[in-house]
């Protein structure tokens, strides 16, 4: 009996401690001050002297691959408008989200970037108008259009009429290498 | 006696309050009193019932030595049969009764419900209400969030809808829960009968905050509502001093107007509550603090302090700027 | 053997009566909520006199004139001798949008106006080759084609007293010199911060320049302005939505129906403060009667797409005004799609003819194919409805209402929020959207290419914000019944019927050409410019251009006497805009859900900017 009640105590204890550990971290607020942006982060961009990009924005990693992050930002996606001009990937008024095609870079912080900064050719510019947090929600959402983004952390569900497959069977695009995918 | 008697402080405590079922404000919550009482009633009399036959039943028990060929214990079985017989028919009387009050219970709501005055559309959000009054001018229909001003003694038609997940209406005082359904339009009516100032809450668990979304009513005389009515359909009157006009200027050019709506300036965003009469409300965020100058910092400050995982970000203000936005927010009456 | 010659005769007898309740009892096209006359006039109509003068051989402005009827006199090209119409010269505006504006040609100098950047070149037909003797570059921004909802498109320019006039995107109105290519003025009249862009073609008379804006899926407030054609000076501009006061609507006007006679009624049909972003943008054309000095315009839809947001019937929008040029005041106004569901605008030409009445009179009219999928003939005086009859398949309305003049819904077909109704027909673009009809005076019959495509809608609550679309829709389109998406028609106005139907697997979203010698002109989305007989419909002459084809073709004399047919091919526009813009057809939703019907496209056409030009070899 007490082999039996060391082992169930045992088991117990475990699951216990694996309750303890979190999927991910999820911030209901963002850092309140300071955030900006870095500017200019396009792959296409020619830097003079070292020839190299700069690193990924440490904010990154606490947004791409964020499932809560990710469900922010396709609320977000149709409550800014978003959907007006790129509606589900496919685009319109502006490009196509869905295709591995970036003309302003593909990488999260770039994507970030432009959409602080607008971009020519019609991008409203919406600093000022989200805070630092949505705009990276959002960034890390529109990395999910191209599939660029591990499964389990994408939303299942869509929430409108339902035209595309959902997000968890949409297929990694290929991006070009020049896109500062790979770090 | 003594568990009928603990019966009667549920009576007393419930009557008053701002929310409760017992109040009976409302036509529909009236008639669930009263529904409530001949239930109450009639199960408890069966309860007392079957509780004083079991307590003899054990009684006898303990006394009698009964053996399978004991007379009087078949001498006793010629009473059960009877007894057996009442019982069911005290029972099919007690439940054709109940099933009888219940469908006059049903019939008067009905009534009450039949002849609307008033016609409200409520769309329950991830975690607040938006109230829209509708009227046959298309040009005076009211919007606003988070509160409902009714007259007393008019019949309302409310439909409900929801904009993400299942949430229910319910004001207890008046009536009783209606959910909303995305996808779906239900409606609930309302008959409310006495003034005054009550809560509802979302009943149907909903997300995060589903704790704070509550509702504020205000049922108050026909002409008290026509004024209040009047004033909801004024746009919002323009900043008076520098610290309210740089509060204007925040509110239409920065983050706040791209998810808020007040009526008569550049801030017209359809995603979040009305904030044209924010001011004239008794709490903010659906019940979550009481509207006062100092709530309204701190909500405006960091709102995911206090209804932390809802839709409103924080910014991250300025002081000055959040000066500037509280004082131009409480001109907004 | 006499039982079975009565079975016979028994059973043969019923056959018959079967038959005949069949054949009494099939549907005709006209039988929805329209009384029944006509079918065998001898009388055709013709376009209104004065607004339809002699041809001179040029093309002076998009719709060849004030009466909009696109029909050149020209006879040299006929049904006999099309089969040798070759190429006589290209010319390649070096822009890949969608190429709308039709060139036109005065005086042996051609005008070729191209999308954004907008600009024109006057190529001197004298010469062999056409060379460029100037070209105009007025760099309107590149970022008004952020909020171009369908394209950066232009849908041309008017030449009238040695200069041309036409709009930018980016909200400018421009008169150019003609001799020389100088800007004589600019006016800048709306703003892209507010989503607002410029796309239509100006018409200009006594004096006045009529534009119009576009951005009905940008929350914008539609309008009509008149500017001085000397100066650029505003000098009139009636608005769409809002009080009486800024839709120039007092005394003279009188509205045929009661739907739309009132006081205020632009801010009264709508919920508060919502016409202020309530649309109705004038984005497509005008027609003006020089003896009634009347312009007729339509209006476009009403913002946001989800309806349930806007209570109300939403006036002006989607319906057609008649003003006096002069001052701007309403004549009268007819609301074609009252509180619209579907995005039918109602922009779509109007043409001016005189309309023989089943009583023999002559009555000046005007007659449209609506987006809606109605063709009405009003009487152009008072607006009244003289016919109203369906010309495509129609399952989203159930008639128009001839005595209220009220279109009715079919409510099992209204879009409602969080759910997607699914099947309705016509869809957004209706059963045509802005490439005009052409009418020929020789045949009577006006020759529609237009649109046979469906749709599921759902819509959602829309977020205003400035500078952004204001839609809340989502739609998927596809091919209504048949499976064809286009079919080009040409419609009896008199005897209400369709004369022959040609299905084309594409939408069409070219307008028409028709001309004296007995032929009409169109091209499809992939590129084939056609020519077919103006009385059976037959093909009989056909030329593949290098892009699809979504522009106006014209017909002018050149120097030499010859007739010459010219078509801008340039794939773009709305349903061109998965080859112009590089969409994704993966998501049926993109583009307003018009990816979805023509996921094909990207194989069958690529971008281009071209002008041919063809004519019989000499």
């Amino acid at each position: 009996m007490s082999s039996r009640f060391r082992s169930s105590a045992l088991a117990l204890a475990l699951v216990a401690a694996l309750c303890g550990c979190d999927r991910e971290e999820r911030q209901t607020r963002g850092k309140p001050l300071g955030e900006t942006v870095p500017a200019s982060a396009s792959p296409d961009t020619v830097f003079p002297g070292t020839g190299k990009l700069p690193p990924l924005d440490p904010r990154a990693a606490a947004y791409e691959g964020n499932a809560a992050a990710i469900s922010e930002g396709q609320r977000l996606y149709n409550w800014m408008n978003c959907s007006g001009c790129h509606f589900h990937g496919g685009g319109g008024m502006g490009v196509a989200l869905m295709d591995g095609k970036w003309r302003y870079g593909g990488r999260i912080d770039q994507i970030a970037a432009s959409i602080v900064e607008g971009r020519p050719n019609g991008m409203p510019a919406w600093r000022g108008k989200l805070t630092e947090q949505q705009v990276w929600q959002l960034a890390a959402y529109v990395r999910t259009l191209s599939g660029q983004v591990r499964k389990d952390a994408v939303s299942a569900r869509a929430d409108e009429l339902s035209n595309t497959p959902p997000q968890t069977q949409t297929k990694r695009e290929p991006l070009s290498p020049s896109d500062s995918d790979q770090q | 006696m003594r568990r009928g008697g603990a019966i009667l402080p549920f009576f007393v405590t419930g009557c008053s309050g701002v929310q409760t079922m017992m109040g009976g404000e409302g036509a529909e919550g009236a008639n669930f009193i009263q529904l409530f009482t001949v239930f109450m009633i009639v199960c408890t009399v069966m309860y007392l019932i079957v509780a004083i036959a079991l307590i003899a039943a054990v009684w006898r028990r303990r006394n009698a030595a009964l053996t399978l060929d004991n007379r009087r214990h078949h001498e006793s079985s010629n009473a059960v049969r009877p007894a057996l017989i009442g019982w069911t028919a005290l029972i099919a009387v007690g439940l054709i009764g109940l099933t009888i009050a219940s469908f006059f219970t049903d019939r008067s709501n009905a009534a009450n419900g039949s002849n609307p005055q008033l016609s409200l559309t409520v769309t329950a959000n991830q975690w607040w209400w938006d109230v829209e009054y509708s009227s046959p001018d298309a040009s005076k229909t009211v919007r606003t969030a988070n509160e409902i001003h009714l007259p007393v003694g008019i019949p309302v038609e409310i439909k409900l809808k929801s904009n993400d997940v299942i949430h229910s209406f319910w004001i207890p005082n008046l009536a009783g829960k209606q959910d909303l359904i995305p996808g779906r339009e239900t409606d609930a009516q309302l008959l409310p009968r006495k003034t005054g100032l009550y809560r509802g809450q979302c009943a149907e668990f909903c997300g995060v905050q589903h704790a704070q979304m509550a509702l504020d009513i205000t049922v108050e005389s026909k002409a008290d509502f026509q004024r209040w009515y009047a004033a909801q359909l004024q746009p919002a009157p323009p900043p008076a001093n520098p610290l309210q006009r740089a509060g204007y200027n925040y509110f239409t050019t920065r983050e706040c107007g791209s998810c808020h709506n007040i009526s008569g300036t550049p801030a017209t965003g359809q995603v979040a509550p009305d904030l044209t009469h924010f001011a004239s409300r008794r709490s903010i965020a659906a019940g979550a603090l009481p509207m006062n100058t100092g709530n309204l910092y701190g909500w405006v400050a960091d709102p995911q302090s206090q209804k932390p995982g809802n839709r409103m970000p924080t910014v991250g203000l300025k002081a000055d700027d959040l000066h500037a936005l509280v004082a131009y927010l409480e001109t907004l009456k | 053997m006499r039982r079975s010659i009565i079975v016979v005769a028994s059973i043969a007898a019923m056959l018959a009566v079967a038959l005949l309740f069949w054949a009494l009892t099939q549907k005709r096209e006209s039988d929805l909520g329209t009384s029944q006359f006509g079918g065998m006039s001898s009388s055709k109509a013709a376009p209104a006199r004065a607004a339809s003068p002699r041809d001179d051989g040029n093309w002076t402005m998009p719709g060849k004139d004030y009466a909009s009827t696109r029909f050149s006199a020209l006879s040299q090209v006929t049904p006999r001798n099309v089969g040798k119409l070759q190429v006589a010269f290209t010319f390649s505006t070096g822009t890949t949008e969608g190429f709308e504006a039709p060139p036109l040609v005065v005086d042996n100098t051609m005008y070729v106006i191209a999308p954004w950047p907008n600009n024109v070149f006057a190529l001197d037909l004298t010469k062999p080759g056409a060379p460029a003797k100037w070209v105009y570059e007025p760099k309107p921004a590149a970022a008004a084609k952020g909020v171009a909802c369908c394209g950066p498109v232009n849908r041309g320019a008017f030449y009238s007293d040695g200069r041309l006039y036409m709009n930018l995107l980016d909200n400018h109105t421009v008169a150019i010199d003609a001799a020389t290519g100088k800007e004589l003025w600019r006016t800048k009249l709306g703003d892209i911060q507010q989503g607002q862009t410029m796309t239509m073609a100006p018409l200009v008379a006594e004096g006045k320049v009529l534009v119009g804006n576009s951005g009905g899926e940008m929350g914008v407030r539609g309008w009509l302005t008149a500017l001085d054609a000397a100066t650029g000076r505003i000098a009139w501009r009636a608005y769409s939505t809002g009080p009486d006061k800024d839709a120039l609507i007092g005394t003279n006007y009188r509205a045929p129906y009661p739907q739309d006679q009132g006081k205020d009624l632009g801010v009264k049909s709508w919920g508060p403060e919502q016409w202020k972003i309530g649309g109705g943008p004038v984005w497509g054309w005008i027609s003006y009667d020089p003896e009634l000095k009347l312009i007729y315009y339509g209006t476009g839809n009403p913002g946001p797409w989800n309806a349930e947001q806007r209570p109300g019937d939403n006036k002006w929008t989607a319906g057609i005004f008649a003003r006096d040029i002069a001052t701007g005041q309403a004549r009268w106004f007819y609301q074609s799609t009252p509180h619209d569901l579907f995005d039918h605008d109602d922009i779509n030409e109007s043409i001016l003819v005189d309309w023989p009445a089943p009583n023999g009179q002559r009555i000046p009219a005007l007659i449209r194919p609506s987006r809606n999928g109605y063709f009405y003939v009003h009487d152009r005086r008072t607006g009244r409805i003289l016919a109203v009859d369906p010309y495509g398949y129609i399952n989203a309305y159930k008639g128009v209402d001839l005595k209220t003049g009220r279109l009715i819904p079919a409510p099992e077909k209204e879009p409602k929020e969080g759910r997607a109704v699914r099947n309705i027909c016509p869809g957004p673009p209706g059963a045509k959207d802005w490439n005009p009809s052409a009418f020929s005076p020789v045949t009577g019959l006006i020759y529609i290419p237009h649109l046979n495509i469906c749709m599921d809608m759902g819509v959602k609550n829309a977020n205003y914000i400035p500078g952004t679309p204001f839609v809340g829709a989502d739609v998927k389109m596809y091919a209504g019944p048949g499976g064809n998406r286009g079919v080009f028609t040409a419609w009896d106005p008199v005897a209400r019927r369709k004369v022959f139907e040609i299905k084309e697997d594409l939408p069409l979203w070219s307008p028409a050409l028709a001309t004296g010698g007995g032929l009409v002109f169109y091209g499809t989305m992939d590129g084939w410019f056609k020519a077919i007989d103006a009385r059976s419909g037959k093909l009989l002459w056909q030329f593949r251009t290098g892009s699809g084809i979504i522009g106006q073709p014209i017909s002018y004399r050149g120097p030499d006497g010859r007739q010459y047919i010219a078509v801008p091919s340039g794939i773009g526009g709305w349903a061109g805009s998965i080859v112009s813009a590089d969409l994704d057809p993966r998501d049926p939703t993109a583009a307003l859900g018009f990816v979805n019907a023509v996921k094909d496209l990207k194989k069958r056409t690529t971008k281009g900017g071209m002008v041919y030009v063809f004519a019989l070899p000499q």
